[in-house]
């Protein structure tokens, strides 16, 4: 059994590794099947050592323990040995044994327990291979926590003195929350262990503000050893420590003023003791995580950026506030346009673009820090709390003997920093400041000293300034100056080549000769340079007075660029080869004078004088040399100026001088010379002077000797123009068949050209007929023209003209510019008079006969003239008056009296009085145009009805109630003008009976009055009562007064009616005009009352 | 003794004249009628720098209606009181209530001042008003000076009421105290409007 035993034991443990190792695999896989079933055996049935387990936590003790049968006594002993080189063996009491590491490789170990009554050996294979390494359980050292930050701090020592070299070892932490111990977080942690106790730190941020929840923080290790080949295993979790916050008040919040990057998520929580009822961010709801107790959280997801004071987060209970704020905002943005340049050369101003706004102010607002790497000094931005916008620089003060700069700008705010950099060399980037004190001095007339300040240290390089001068009326002018640099000074420069006594205005800016940029302009100044003397003598000329004893010199005032300052005077001297005299001094503004010379011959000088000095003398001879061979020529102008050429004269040592005047002007004439250079032979004169239509006089002179000669005289216009006026023309002579006509010269001033001609219309034609309208449009075949190009003629004969027949003359010059203004007159020509003679006596002697023969013819007839002509008074019952009158109305052309002549107003005047109406009736025949046509104008309205008559109509049926209305009284007939207009074709009809009809002589009227007082009489009473009748039938008459405008005036008793119309004519003897009407009403004639006022005779 | 007169920049430049000297015996009337006329004055502008306070400190101070009178400041005594123990406070008693008020209003107003200028240092229309408000309180406080020398009472000493304690405030804490501060200088203005009303009534002219 023992040797079974003993045989067996080792296989047991190390069964595996040897089938690994040994050769000859077969033979132990079949030895291993057997010895282990065989060891099951044992074992079960005698309980021997079995189960041999090793581990390690530090690698260099082993500790090494198996299991006893069970009938082995407490009080066992066991031998344990180790059979390797050194034979060892420990003497133990307990079924475990710590033995030194063993080298790798197998050990073959023997434990042998010594009982009473039987021994058991059992032998064991032990390899590190089967070695455990199982740590010692870590222990947290300290657990802290920083509540602002919620950060958790782990400190614990990783006892890596008792490992005996280099070992990794991996840390797992894990952090529970809450009461119920939620785990949160796992986190490994990687040291190295490196033979000494070393504490280990670790921190953790937690997304949870730690005073709102216990966190708790357990840690344990793992050891990686590279050169243990056995199991490696963690270690036991520590005790876990925990971290809480004791409430100091009812109520609060956390965390507090937290800057956080906007988008992120936050989480915010509540320490209350009771129920918290709202968390409001930024004033909406938030839904609650809870925590322990009364503890809630609430998480803010993306949060977007705050204002200025804070996104506030505020939990409330029921008896309770409180809050926190929160600022979400970004980074700060890089720097942008970062930009370093000097003004002087001792201080370096950066300025930058901040970018994008964090949105973060008060202390959270980005602070900008200017590096420069060379120097290794720094400046920091103090912020002004300003606007957004507010302009970010830096000065820096520059550095003696460094040019190059190096400069970081940082930018840093709770939330991150960023940088911008710059390496500038500082002599190129200098903008100088502007020029002050800008000064200028003189030196002399044409040059100036402009002086100015530049702050600066400008010592080591050179400043290139520009200066800008303006001259009135000139181009501005630019020049650019060098000058050295020095500190802090004034600067000097020089300008020359400057005009005297001008108006000049300076200003200047400066750059550095490496341009970077100008300085800004600096003030203007404005100078006059000094005055110089007079550069050039006046031009002159003189003439000779009217009387030729005084000779006038005139010079003209020197232009501002020859007199060089203010001219004050004039000296003029004339000097002959005997004596030289000087005429007092002559003030500025007089540019002639006259001198009395005793002879022709004097040289006259003339001098100008300024403040400066004198002008050098211009001189010009008296004499003038006659010219026998001088004619006068005729120019006219080009443009705006006259062109003379003239032929080159070598004789002609000095100048030409052309002189001008108007030819008008009474002499000495002088508008104004030129003088031409000798060598000249053309010159255009221009002066704004001249007008169109003004005849000038040009003169040519040549000098001579010291003496003047006329070479030329001309007369010219600049631009010719019509003549203004016509030439006065006057008939001289006519006869029966021409006439001679005169006319006069035009004078010079109208003529306003070279007349170049005159035409001369004529035609017949009375004064007032015009036809002469467009005479000169030469289409009229009736208009004869004579053009007249001799302008020296003045008379012209007009032959071949009709006797005693008027003719319209007409008479214009011309010029060049056009025509002038015509003169007409209309003369008659003489008649041939033995014609007119006989003209006269024959129509005298027909007349005569005829006169004659007429009268005996008259004598001898009388009777029968009276038979025709004056019959004796009609009787009625013939009725040739009334034949005679019908004929009459019925429009016979050839008698005047049917014309539809204006009608003679008809007033009638009816008295309101009861006598006349008798009487109108008594007098059927009275016409009542004829009655009282004076009375009817001046007829007062109250007493009388003063009607348009109507010559006697009568529809007998129709009742007239307008007369009834109007007094009663009336012996009128009034006639509805709105039944003037009756169909015409009855009356027609109606006319062809009127002699059936018609029976004797018969009232042209028929009164039908229905007064109240005389009572409506039967309509067949009518007829009886009326004693005079009509001619016509009265029922043929119409009712009608086309024109009489009815009277709208409701109390009139003045009623105007139509007009009369003949008795029995249709028609209306005044016409439907109103306007005709007012003048028949004067008028009391008509052809009417002729008739019917006849009989009455 | 300058006339105040009810154009505020005037006021402002009267209110900054130190307390009269106590030689001069004068009527009371006439500083009490500076003082209320200068009472009546910044009462009608305490809403508007509540409200403009508000505006600024964001939600929900800047909601509309926004109200909340449990908070209160231990360092500043609120100006409720009963309208018993109210009318039946002698005058120094009313006055010392009012000077040591305005006192700490005009402490508290800096504090406030200082913190804006912190939280919103871009709004000078407040930073203003607060300023204002404290100008106009040291003028008050000078004219209730005024008016107990003229009544012949003893000044109170000036006493810190802040002390060190607000300085380590939160934001949001700040916001609230801010808020306080305006909200009881309005009230305190009112009260110092009807205690100088009663005092004028009392003192006729």
């Amino acid at each position: 059994m023992d040797i079974y035993s003993c045989l067996k034991r080792p296989s047991r443990m190390v069964d595996n590794k040897r089938m690994r190792t040994t050769s000859n695999f077969q033979w132990l896989f079949s030895t291993f099947i057997l010895l282990y079933l065989m060891n099951q055996v044992n074992s079960q049935k005698k309980g021997s050592l079995h189960d041999l387990k090793c581990i390690t936590s530090d690698l260099q003790v082993w500790d090494c323990s198996w299991k006893a049968s069970s009938e082995a006594g407490r009080d066992a002993a066991y031998e344990f040995c180790i059979e390797n080189r050194s034979h060892s063996c420990y003497q133990l009491k307990k079924t475990n044994v710590k033995i030194p590491a063993l080298p790798p490789g197998d050990h073959e170990i023997t434990i042998h327990s010594p009982h009473d009554f039987e021994s058991f050996t059992s032998k064991f294979i032990l390899n590190e291979k089967n070695v455990s390494l199982i740590p010692d359980t870590p222990e947290i050292l300290n657990l802290s926590a920083d509540f602002s930050t919620s950060t958790l701090y782990l400190k614990w020592n990783d006892k890596g003195s008792v490992f005996p070299r280099h070992l990794n070892v991996i840390w797992e932490i894990k952090i529970l929350r809450k009461q119920s111990m939620e785990l949160v977080k796992l986190v490994t942690h990687n040291t190295t262990l490196n033979g000494k106790d070393t504490v280990h730190h670790w921190s953790w941020v937690s997304d949870m503000p730690l005073e709102c929840a216990v966190h708790y923080v357990g840690i344990r290790c793992y050891i990686d050893s590279l050169h243990f080949f056995g199991r490696k295993v963690w270690s036991d979790w520590s005790p876990l420590k925990n971290i809480f916050w004791t409430p100091v008040s009812q109520l609060h919040v956390f965390p507090q003023d937290r800057v956080i990057l906007v988008g992120s998520d936050m989480i915010f929580c509540c320490v209350s003791q009771e129920k918290v009822s709202t968390a409001l961010v930024g004033g909406t709801n938030a839904p609650f995580i809870h925590l322990d107790g009364e503890n809630v959280a609430i998480k803010i997801y993306n949060i977007s950026a705050s204002a200025s004071s804070g996104t506030n987060i505020v939990f409330s209970t029921q008896s309770n506030v409180d809050g926190a704020v929160v600022f979400a905002g970004y980074p700060p943005d890089i720097p942008q346009k970062l930009n370093c340049e000097t003004h002087d050369l001792k201080e370096i101003i950066c300025t930058w673009d901040p970018g994008r706004s964090t949105s973060l102010v008060g202390e959270r607002n980005t602070n900008y820090t200017l590096y420069e790497s060379f120097s290794g000094k720094h400046v920091r931005f103090q912020r002004v709390e300003a606007p957004m916008n507010e302009s970010y620089q830096l000065f820096f003060q520059m550095l003696p003997n460094q040019e190059i700069y190096n400069f970081t700008l940082n930018a840093r705010n709770p939330l991150g920093r960023s940088e911008s950099t710059i390496l500038v060399n500082i002599t190129e980037r200098v903008s100088p400041h502007t020029p002050v004190s800008f000064k200028v001095k003189d030196i002399n007339s044409t040059a100036v000293m402009l002086s100015w300040h530049l702050s600066g240290n400008f010592t080591k390089i050179s400043l290139l300034c520009q200066i800008e001068i303006n001259k009135t009326n000139s181009v501005q002018e630019s020049r650019n100056v060098t000058i050295k640099g020095v500190e802090n000074s004034n600067y000097l420069v020089a300008v020359g080549k400057l005009n005297p006594y001008t108006v000049y205005t300076f200003r200047i800016r400066c750059t550095t000769e490496t341009f970077w940029k100008w300085s800004k302009w600096s003030n203007k100044k404005q100078h006059v340079t000094t005055e110089a003397s007079p550069s050039k003598g006046p031009d002159t000329w003189r003439e000779w007075s009217s009387d030729g004893k005084n000779l006038i010199i005139y010079w003209k005032p020197l232009p501002n660029n020859e007199a060089n300052g203010k001219i004050l005077s004039y000296n003029v001297s004339y000097s002959s080869d005997e004596e030289t005299q000087s005429l007092s001094e002559i003030p500025d503004p007089q540019h002639k004078t006259e001198i009395r010379l005793e002879k022709n011959d004097y040289i006259i000088s003339v001098v100008a004088k300024n403040s400066a000095g004198s002008s050098p003398p211009s001189k010009i001879a008296s004499m003038e040399i006659p010219n026998d061979d001088l004619k006068i020529e005729q120019a006219v102008g080009r443009g705006k100026g006259i062109v003379l050429t003239w032929h080159y004269d070598p004789n002609m040592t000095c100048d030409y001088v052309i002189k001008w005047c108007n030819s008008s002007r009474s002499k000495p004439c002088l508008m104004d010379w030129r003088k031409v250079s000798s060598n000249s032979t053309e010159t255009v004169i221009e002066s704004d002077q001249f007008r169109p239509g003004v005849r000038y006089n040009f003169f040519l002179y040549g000098c001579k000797n010291q003496g003047y000669q006329l070479l030329r005289s001309i007369i010219g216009y600049i631009e010719e123009l019509a003549p203004n006026v016509a030439p006065n023309f006057t008939v001289e002579d006519t006869s029966a068949d021409s006439i001679l006509v005169k006319w006069e010269d035009i004078p010079v001033e109208e003529l306003r050209g070279f007349l170049r001609g005159y035409l001369f219309y004529f035609e017949k034609g009375e004064r007032d007929t015009s036809k002469m309208r467009g005479l000169e449009s030469s289409g009229r075949s009736d208009v004869k023209v004579k053009n007249i190009t001799d302008i020296s003629q003045k008379t012209l004969r007009i032959a071949d003209l009709q006797g005693k027949t008027s003719y319209h003359l007409v008479l214009r010059a011309y010029t060049d510019g056009g025509m002038g203004p015509e003169k007409s007159m209309f003369v008659v020509t003489k008649e041939n008079s033995v014609g007119l003679i006989i003209a006269i006596l024959i129509p005298v002697a027909v007349a005569v006969i005829v006169g004659v023969v007429t009268s005996i013819l008259c004598y001898r007839k009388r009777e029968w003239i009276k038979e025709t002509f004056y019959p004796d008074i009609p009787n009625p019952e013939n009725c040739k008056a009334l034949q005679f009158q019908k004929s009459v109305c019925e429009g016979s052309s050839g008698l005047k009296t049917l014309e539809m002549n204006p009608c003679t107003p008809n007033n009638v005047e009816v008295l309101e009085t009861r006598s006349t109406f008798p009487k109108i009736e008594d007098t059927e025949i009275i016409s009542p145009v004829a009655e009282r046509p004076e009375d009817g104008c001046d007829a007062e309205p109250e007493n009388h009805v003063v009607v348009s008559y109507c010559p006697p109509i009568i529809e007998e049926e129709i009742p007239n109630p307008a007369a009834d209305e109007a007094g009663g009284t009336s012996q009128v007939i009034y006639i509805d003008v709105q039944s003037m207009y009756q169909p015409q074709a009855k009356p027609e009809e109606e006319q062809e009976n009127d002699p059936v009809g018609g029976a004797g002589y018969k009232p042209q009227m028929h009164l039908h009055i229905n007064s109240t007082v005389e009572d409506t009489a039967g309509e067949d009473d009518l007829d009886k009562t009326a004693g005079y009748r009509p001619q016509a039938s009265v029922n043929t008459w119409n009712l009608v007064s086309p024109d009489s405008p009815r009277s709208t005036d409701s109390n009139s008793e003045v009623v105007s009616f139509g007009s009369p119309c003949s008795i029995n004519s249709r028609q209306f003897l005044i016409p439907p005009k109103d306007e005709d009407s007012p003048k028949s009403n004067g008028g009391g004639w008509s052809f009417t009352n002729f008739f019917q006022n006849k009989p009455n005779d | 003794m300058r006339v105040y007169v009810h154009v505020g920049p005037l006021c402002l430049l009267t209110l900054l004249l130190p307390p009269l000297s106590p030689a001069a015996p004068i009527s009371p009337a006439e500083p009490i009628n500076q003082a209320y006329s200068l009472a009546l004055y910044m009462q009608k502008n305490t809403s508007t720098l509540l409200q403009t306070y508000l505006q600024y400190q964001g939600s929900p101070f800047s909601d509309p209606g926004f109200s909340a009178p449990e908070l209160q400041l231990s360092s500043l005594p609120p100006a409720a009181v009963s309208f018993k123990t109210w009318h039946a406070l002698d005058d120094e008693e009313r006055l010392n209530r009012a000077q040591g008020a305005f006192l700490a209003l005009t402490q508290h107003l800096q504090l406030v001042g200082d913190d804006q200028n912190d939280l919103n240092p871009g709004s000078p229309i407040l930073l203003a008003q607060l300023g204002a408000a404290r100008l106009r309180a040291q003028g008050l406080l000078g004219n209730m000076a005024a008016i107990m020398i003229a009544l012949g009472l003893p000044i109170p000493p000036e006493e810190d009421t802040l002390g060190l304690v607000p300085f380590g405030a939160s934001a949001f804490e700040r916001k609230c105290r801010g808020y306080v501060v305006t909200r009881e200088y309005g009230h305190w203005t009112d009260r110092a409007v009807r205690d100088l009303a009663l005092l004028k009534a009392k003192y006729p002219a």
